[in-house]
């Protein structure tokens, strides 16, 4: 300690204080501001709301209702947008003045020499980087999600993808993406708590190439819910049965409760109409084409049971034609149909042998029999209306407008007429396209 | 003019020898081969006799090597998605019936699209009649559209401005047809796709089909527009050995006319030779002997070869070579087949 103090008396001893610097400034003399001050006699009371109570008390009847106040509708201009906290940013020794206080905010010792207490110029970006900062203070930006990551509706989990499950051991799930079908609160009642609030997620797991499968899990947050319902689902693969790697291997309906869906397989690059939970499961199982209808209820849990039966229940081509013991034939428009033999069974049997009542329709037999029901569509309202006939005799005469324009900017680069010969300042206006600003701002 | 680009290539080839050129230049050498022009099928050698003779129809078909599933492969129809395909439960004798009747179809589908001689200008005058000079100020064309005649034989006439009355000309004569006709596919005016570096950029693109298909649609077979088109694909696909585009296609047996019917098929039967389709290249010699009448002394097909390569080819040197390869492999094959029959104990 000795030591210490007798190195700094060495480095004082060292400096050299210049005439110039007089340490006068810092004391200031109370009586030379009050000598001309009129005398003059008023009452204070010293006891008032603001010093009675502590600093903290006062913030929180600021910024705060009580529970019973918010009943009674009380504090509704209270938000978090307006709490703000003046002291951030503000730095003491740092002030609107730009003074350096040495030993303050400044080092007492700068290289060889004593700092001195001095002003600086005004900085006028301290107040504007002081406002800015109480401006954000209580705006909580929502993070935006890319639309490749966003799920049925806003940054809402179900539809989402929350990656594949965790390993095992060595088991790795590669390849494998798992997505949120469902996250909600459910509540149970406790002898001791009472109400207890849990969140359930239901997700789909799968690799895309036919391998998947589905679990629900309940927790006290969403993520432990989706993490435990995520490895769970890993736990419960099925195989399914898919067409060309594409699609699946033929019409079917399937039930479960009330909610009964037919599915119907489609070529290539129809995509996935249907509901959102069955495009979903689709996606993860590596169906690309499909079309659904679910009939009755659309509980997401019901749909994904009853989608996951019907896809159980399919029949592999070669099964069907085993069974059959037919060849199963497709044929295609886009083919020039030609009889594409899809599968063909180790026996094939002969005409004679097919009894009269056997199902010979593909359809039918996809259906066990039965016959989807196709309501007739009906041709809209407005169709029997003479304005609608008026409509269409006024759009008849553009209905190969579009073909015309394509072609004469095909032939000519430009839309003409016959009179373009004749009349060649007769052009269609087109806006010049603003080339030069581009390369300047480039340059 | 085959000839002539052979030689102008080999001149080209030999000039730019990494040996030749100055090394320590690094210069990029920007020269386009010679463009390819037109070779039409002229009156004096009508080509039509030969083509439409059956023999010559059923070799240039097996040349064609048709692969059903090429022909009936899924074609983009303009639709806006591909239709649901339909299944179907068969027996054997249904599906047997099923797939001759699509053969048959699919025989539509490779028609070979006739090789005609290029057509005569017309210029028949039916009558002048100098007193309609300056009645109208236009041409006037009258186009009989009687129904149930061909458009070839239609009717068609022009009154001119002085007042003389001519049988109209071709161009005029299809743009007619197509007007009170019209065919489906086919423009009034040809496209821009059959001209320049329209027609240059798609053979780049070994567009062929597309390009020949086109063709056939807007143009009739003599028309001098078609054979140019026509005759330039061929060019491009013998000169970059595109033949695999073509095969199971409708004008693979034009192409193989043409070229035989131009002496140029050494590319062609180096490609078969080398890709041991020896019976193909025999078929295409005698498609040769048929369309330049001539005949080979010996009878046996691989003699044949030799013989055609000896005297009529013109690139002697890549055709020996690669029929040597070819023996050799053929024996190599025979001695490893004579080898597994000793050792199944049946040689």
């Amino acid at each position: 300690m000795a030591g210490q103090i007798l190195n700094v008396t060495k480095t004082f001893q060292k400096l050299t204080i210049s005439s110039r610097c007089k340490l006068v400034g810092t004391i200031i003399n109370p009586f030379k501001e009050h000598e001309l001050q009129v005398l003059n006699s008023s009452s204070t009371r010293n006891t008032n709301f603001f010093n009675k109570l502590p600093a903290h008390d006062l913030w929180k009847g600021i910024t705060s209702v009580s529970n019973a106040g918010k009943k009674r509708g009380r504090g509704k201009n209270v938000s978090k947008s307006k709490i703000k906290d003046l002291n951030r940013g503000q730095v003491i020794g740092l002030g609107k003045a730009n003074i350096i206080w040495p030993g303050l905010s400044a080092p007492i010792i700068r290289g060889k020499e004593l700092v001195e207490q001095h002003q600086l110029p005004e900085d006028p970006e301290r107040e504007k980087k002081l406002v800015q900062l109480r401006d954000q203070m209580g705006i909580v930006k929502r993070q935006k999600l890319s639309p490749i990551e966003r799920g049925w509706s806003g940054s809402k989990m179900p539809g989402r993808s929350i990656g594949g499950p965790d390993p095992i051991g060595e088991d790795t799930f590669e390849g494998f993406d798992t997505k949120v079908l469902e996250l909600k609160t459910v509540f149970n009642m406790k002898g001791n708590l009472g109400r207890k609030r849990r969140q359930s997620a239901l997700v789909v797991t799968g690799n895309g190439k036919g391998l998947a499968g589905f679990a629900l899990a309940k927790g006290n947050e969403a993520r432990i819910a989706l993490r435990k319902a995520k490895n769970r689902s890993a736990q419960k693969l099925m195989h399914i049965k898919l067409f060309k790697n594409h699609t699946v291997c033929h019409d079917f309906f399937s039930q479960f409760g009330s909610t009964k869906i037919f599915v119907s397989q489609k070529p290539e690059g129809h995509g996935l109409v249907c509901h959102r939970a069955i495009k979903t499961i689709c996606e993860v199982i590596g169906i690309k084409n499909l079309h659904a209808k679910v009939e009755g209820s659309t509980n997401v849990g019901k749909v994904m049971k009853a989608f996951f039966l019907g896809l159980i229940s399919q029949k592999t081509p070669e099964e069907i034609a085993e069974e059959k013991k037919l060849h199963l034939v497709q044929i295609c428009k886009e083919s020039n149909y030609f009889p594409t033999v899809i599968a063909s069974p180790t026996e094939c049997r002969k005409a004679q042998e097919i009894p009269k009542d056997e199902i010979l329709d593909f359809k039918q037999y996809c259906f066990d029999g039965k016959v989807v029901l196709q309501k007739k569509k009906f041709p809209p309202f407005y169709t029997k209306y003479k304005s609608y006939e008026i409509y269409l005799k006024k759009q008849e005469k553009f209905r190969n407008q579009a073909e015309v324009k394509r072609n004469l900017i095909a032939e000519y680069g430009e839309i003409r007429s016959f009179l373009t010969d004749k009349y060649p300042e007769c052009r269609q206006y087109r806006r010049e396209k603003k080339v030069e600003e581009n390369e300047e701002a480039e340059a | 003019m085959a000839a002539l680009r052979h030689i102008s290539r080999k001149v080209f080839t030999t000039f730019l020898k990494p040996e030749t050129r100055p090394k320590s230049e690094t210069c990029a050498i920007c020269i386009r081969l010679l463009n390819y022009s037109s070779i039409e099928y002229d009156e004096k050698h009508d080509p039509a006799q030969k083509f439409f003779n059956k023999e010559v129809q059923s070799l240039l078909k097996d040349l064609t090597r048709v692969d059903l599933s090429k022909v009936n492969r899924k074609r983009k129809l303009g639709a806006r998605r591909l239709e649901n395909p339909e299944y179907k439960f068969m027996t054997d004798e249904e599906l047997k019936q099923a797939t001759e009747e699509a053969i048959q179809k699919s025989e539509e589908l490779l028609q070979i699209p006739p090789v005609v001689s290029v057509r005569k200008p017309l210029n028949h005058v039916f009558a002048r009649d100098p007193a309609l000079q300056g009645l109208e100020e236009s041409k006037m064309v009258f186009t009989d559209i009687t129904f149930g005649i061909k458009d070839a034989e239609r009717l068609i006439v022009v009154r001119e401005i002085d007042g003389t009355l001519r049988e109209a000309e071709w161009e005029l004569k299809n743009r007619m047809n197509q007007l009170y006709f019209p065919k489906k596919g086919r423009s009034l005016k040809p496209p821009k796709m059959f001209y320049g570096e329209y027609l240059d950029n798609l053979l780049e693109r070994k567009e062929y089909e597309f390009v020949l298909d086109r063709a056939c649609i807007q143009f009739e077979p003599n028309d001098p527009d078609y054979q140019r088109v026509v005759s330039i694909t061929y060019q491009h696909i013998n000169d970059h050995d595109g033949f695999d585009y073509l095969r199971s296609t409708r004008h693979f047996g034009a192409l193989t006319f043409f070229l035989a019917w131009h002496k140029n098929i050494d590319n062609l039967l180096l490609e078969l030779i080398e890709t041991s389709h020896i019976e193909e290249a025999i078929k295409l010699l005698d498609l040769f002997s048929k369309l330049q009448a001539v005949n080979y002394e010996k009878a046996e097909d691989l003699d044949k070869i030799e013989e055609y390569i000896s005297k009529f080819s013109n690139k002697k040197a890549a055709l020996e070579l690669g029929f040597q390869a070819y023996k050799d492999l053929a024996r190599q094959r025979k001695e490893l087949e004579d080898g597994i029959k000793v050792a199944h104990g049946l040689g």
